[in-house]
């Protein structure tokens, strides 16, 4: 039977093969756009749970009140670590985990290389993939684990195993360690380092306020994570309690939450990616189920041509269910060369798709757990698809379909209507979707900064810079280059610090757990940076010596410290006074989403890891950096010259977001174009099914336009009725979207009038070929085939 | 072989009642021949549907083979149909999508006969009515009185024991019909109880009795043989 059943289902793909043709792409495109979505949730749950010990890990965060709020974060002290491993015998081991360039050299290559520094212990926690060495790899001072790529960009083809690598002109590193590439972790690095070479470049300090780190654990087998929460929540309070006092609690997470649940919500870690995993997953579900859709519609508009078929195997035998099987199984056949369509077309895009969504995405091909599961998923979109249509053919009569005056294609028609309106209203709530998330990037990006971007740079105080920073500036000023610089402690476009616990006259206990972000500069900074100083003046300390504990507030710090009077007034900060000597117009560190929030800007006594550079307006950017690339070169020659454009940095930002945008309008044509090849194929039957009526009009005097109207209006009906679901759907849910911003757009009624307009002319477009066609048809043609 | 008692059908919409068989009663004795006819809407259609198990009277007895079906729900009535029942209509009914030799075999897959025994019935089949060097072709690639052998073949290839004939030669030129009239006279004289609904005098002078109907109902009965 099923030999039977396979030959006659390949048998009706080649008989129709413009239906088949359009069933079999929808079918494709709609399951090659669910496996790229279905690639990307895999990885998304991946991420970080390969570890052979994720079940014992956990990352440590603090859990304190700032600015009124409960916050939660995992920047820890670097003295924890080692605390909790000495102090916690239900700890097995601890490591910390701390980020940092570094310029390498191997003979004439110099590469600047993102190291990690961590603890001895940081490659057995993990069970670290180690193509060369051990778990001891880090066991000695100047040792240095490196991974393969670095391997190959600074070795070639050569074994680096022993080999020496100079880290920042400086020392020397023997490679004990090579480790496989990995990708969808957290850790990001080039190379490891040992903890011990922290402590000697004096990178190191045992201060519990000083959160600069993460801390990750590896409790004992039988350790209860809550039992060890509730013993380590004070350790911070207990090692302050006689100096700095600190209120900070801290507990422990899952490893294995945290890529996914890592969202802060009032000091406790909730949904975070997880719901743009969710998100993609229904998305995947809805792109799969519109292209089953199709296969159904047009499985039953063309079910009068199976009806003889069905009533003649009625007859001779077959009862309900194995016609059900049939069916089914057609279906499967159909999914299945869908599906394996869709794997090539999958291959073809992952190169563009990785780059839009910023990941290493891969078929396992040698994976039989792969092939199992495509499998089932074609299995189950052949279910899916088919379903309907086998128990609806299965259903005729053979007394009504072998006399042959069945109208199998009048049948179902409500079912069909139904089918269309849903996959228009997905197409329309993605479109409008579309809409709004672009709008909403336009209005972020179109947010005053409150500085100035163009012809900005910054440099990183690497090797000699900050020893030759007087000459260097002066150089670079003298060479035309530039027309302003300023040493800073953070990029620009970047929070790399902030405090809390500051004091001044006035304030309140509550006003010590304001969180400011801090900033620095050695002078010229409203000259090199473009900011505004809306009341005193810049940072000047040449011409005002005392200026090296000065402070600029911004506008926010102001309102947030309810100063009338700042200019002149002392902070007390780091165990020094500080001035304020002007106020700056708010400008963006963060999110161009989000609030400003309080930031200071202190003088030279402060700490400084980039210089700003305002390049000259008058020469070409290029120019200018070729006379800068000179000066660097001159003055720091260990080291390439490496700088980074400001606005270049501040776009980066926008990146999840533009993401969000792209993939929206990607899924929103997808749709489109699948319900539109459904929606070309059903207009075609229709026209089909009606061509004696348009005859007989034709003949009685109707124009083609009259016709044309007939045959769409049905169509554009259906549209419109999506239109109508879809709108309050997408209402809601882009209102949901943007609750998360601060800084955002309202929802617009024109959006909606547009996505109705547009949508309706998309559906015109498609069904008005077929409706003129038919209409242009010679009725004595028509007439005389009925 | 068939006895029906009081049979009743009627068809209804939400305007119209139709009575298409009016306290119906016949009996069909093992190896008999009989013809029914009778003007358009008569009824015959319905018998014949009812009689082939592919519908259900709303009221009546219907023995077949000494087993009363009347009230048999889809799944019995077709167990017992494709048993016992071989159907030839008047437009032949062949499946496209399948060759000849496809289409024979059809009712031996649904009966779970095993491929060899298949195989051999059905070419016993195809060269009994002689149409085996067509074994390959498609349905729409032979005549008409072809395409009704084929047909032909299909329904009796399981051996049923009763053959029920819609105007099978209604789409034939005489010389086919004649044909095809001689093939299920063979048949029936082989043993096969076949039962046909037919317009034409002259095919139901093949039969043993005639059976007119009118409204429902028998009219009158006229034994040839």
């Amino acid at each position: 039977m099923f030999k039977n059943h396979f030959k006659i289902a390949v048998r009706n793909l080649l008989k129709s093969k413009s239906f088949s043709f359009v069933n079999i792409l929808g079918l494709t495109i709609g399951m090659a756009a669910a496996m790229l979505i279905l690639l990307w949730i895999q990885n998304e749950l991946e991420h970080d749970r390969f570890y052979p010990k994720i079940n014992r890990i956990y990352k440590m965060y603090n859990r304190d009140k700032f600015n009124g709020e409960m916050w939660a974060w995992s920047s820890t002290p670097k003295i924890m670590a080692p605390t909790i491993k000495k102090d916690y015998p239900e700890v097995e081991d601890a490591t910390r985990f701390s980020q940092q360039s570094f310029l390498l050299t191997v003979g004439d290559k110099k590469l600047n290389e993102q190291a990690a520094f961590v603890d001895s212990s940081f490659l057995s926690m993990f069970d670290m993939p180690l193509i060369k060495g051990n778990s001891a790899s880090l066991n000695g001072n100047y040792t240095i684990v490196i991974t393969e790529k670095l391997a190959k960009n600074l070795f070639g083809n050569e074994d680096a195993m022993g080999k020496i690598i100079k880290i920042d002109s400086v020392d020397n590193f023997t490679v004990t360690g090579i480790l496989k590439n990995s990708n969808n972790t957290s850790f990001y690095y080039d190379f490891l380092l040992p903890w011990s070479y922290k402590i000697k470049i004096k990178g190191d300090d045992q201060y519990w306020g000083n959160n600069s780190v993460q801390t990750y654990v590896l409790l004992k087998e039988n350790a209860s994570q809550s039992a060890f929460d509730d013993k380590v929540k004070n350790i911070t309070i207990d090692h302050t309690k006689n100096g700095e006092k600190s209120a900070t609690q801290v507990f422990s997470y899952p490893l294995s939450k945290v890529w996914l649940y890592g969202k802060n919500e009032n000091g406790k870690l909730v949904d975070g990616r997880i719901v743009t995993v969710r998100l993609f997953g229904i998305i995947a579900a809805f792109i799969l189920l519109i292209a089953c859709i199709n296969f159904m519609n047009l499985s039953t508009a063309r079910s009068e041509k199976r009806a003889k078929e069905v009533g003649i195997r009625k007859v001779v035998g077959a009862n309900k269910n194995s016609l059900i099987i049939q069916f089914i199984g057609e279906s499967i056949l159909v999914a299945f060369i869908a599906g394996i369509l869709a794997l090539v077309l999958v291959q073809l895009c992952l190169p563009s798709f990785n780059t839009l969504v910023n990941k290493q995405l891969f078929i396992e091909y040698s994976s039989f757990f792969f092939w199992k599961q495509l499998l089932l998923f074609i299995i189950i979109t052949g279910l899916l698809a088919g379903s309907y249509p086998a128990f609806f053919l299965s259903s005729f009569e053979p007394i009504k379909v072998l006399k042959g005056s069945f109208r199998a294609a009048h049948a179902a028609v409500n079912p069909r209507k139904v089918l269309v309106v849903l996959q228009f209203t997905f197409a329309i709530i993605l479109i409008i979707s579309t809409i709004i998330i672009g709008r909403q990037i336009k209005y972020a990006q179109e947010r005053d900064l409150g500085y100035t971007q163009n012809n900005l740079i910054y440099v990183f105080l690497e090797g000699d810079i900050d020893k030759n920073y007087n000459i260097i500036k002066q150089s670079l000023l003298n060479s035309g280059a530039a027309i302003s610089i300023t040493k800073s402690g953070n990029p620009i476009t970047q929070r790399w610090s902030d405090s809390w616990g500051f004091s001044w006259e006035g304030c309140t206990e509550e006003d010590k757990k304001i969180d400011f972000i801090r900033m620095s500069s050695d002078g010229d900074f409203t000259k090199t940076l473009g900011t505004t100083i809306v009341e005193g003046r810049d940072i000047d300390p040449k011409n005002y010596p005392a200026d090296s504990t000065s402070v600029l507030l911004n506008e926010t710090a102001v309102k947030k410290m309810r100063l009338k009077h700042p200019v002149g007034m002392v902070i007390n900060a780091d165990d020094r006074k500080w001035t304020v000597i002007g106020i700056v117009k708010d400008f963006i560190l963060e999110s161009p989403y989000d609030p400003i929030n309080p930031t200071m800007v202190m003088g030279p006594k402060s700490w400084f890891n980039v210089m700003h550079i305002r390049l000259n307006p008058a020469k070409s950017i290029p120019e200018n950096i070729k006379l800068a690339e000179q000066v660097f070169k001159q003055y720091n020659p260990q080291y390439p010259f490496n700088y980074l454009f400001v606005d270049d940095d501040y776009a980066k930002k926008f990146a999840d977001t533009k993401r969000t945008a792209t993939l929206a309008a990607l899924f929103a044509g997808l749709t489109i174009v699948i319900s539109c090849l459904g929606l070309f194929a059903l207009a075609a039957f229709m026209a089909q099914n009606r061509i004696k009526e348009i005859g007989v009009r034709k003949v009685l005097g109707a124009s083609v336009t009259s016709i044309t109207t007939l045959l769409s209006k049905d169509f554009l009906k259906l549209v419109l009725i999506a239109f109508v679901i879809a709108s309050p759907i997408a209402w809601y849910a882009m209102n949901k979207w943007l609750e998360s911003y601060t800084y955002k757009i309202s929802v617009e009624w024109w959006v909606f009038a547009a996505t109705g307009l547009i949508s309706v002319i998309i559906a015109f477009v498609t069904v008005s070929y077929q409706a003129i066609r038919a209409a242009n048809a010679n009725p004595v043609k028509s007439l005389k085939t009925e | 072989m068939i006895k029906i008692k009081d049979l009743e059908k009627i068809y209804r919409t939400e305007e119209v009642e139709t009575i298409a068989l009016n306290k119906l009663s016949m009996e069909v004795k093992e190896g008999e021949f009989v013809a029914v006819m009778g003007p358009s809407g008569c009824g015959k259609s319905t018998l014949l549907n009812i009689l082939g198990l592919l519908d259900d009277p709303d009221a009546g007895s219907f023995i077949f083979n000494g087993t009363e079906v009347a009230h048999f729900n889809e799944r019995k009535r077709a167990d017992m149909r494709k048993h016992n029942i071989g159907f030839v209509f008047q437009s032949f009914n062949l499946i496209d999508e399948l060759t000849v030799y496809e289409n024979v075999e059809l009712p031996l897959i649904y009966t779970g006969v095993k491929p060899a025994e298949r195989k051999e019935k059905v070419e016993k089949v195809l060269d009994k009515m002689q149409i085996m060097h067509r074994r390959n072709h498609y349905p729409q690639q032979l005549s008409g009185g072809q395409q009704q052998r084929v047909a032909v073949a299909r329904a009796v290839v399981n051996n049923p024991k009763l053959i029920l004939a819609d105007e099978p030669t209604g789409n034939l030129d005489s010389s086919n019909g004649s044909e095809v009239m001689e093939l299920l006279t063979d048949l029936n004289e082989q043993g096969t109880t076949i039962i046909m609904v037919t317009h034409s005098e002259h095919d139901a002078r093949f039969s043993h009795r005639i059976i007119r109907m009118l409204d429902g109902q028998t009219v009158t009965e006229n034994i040839l043989i």
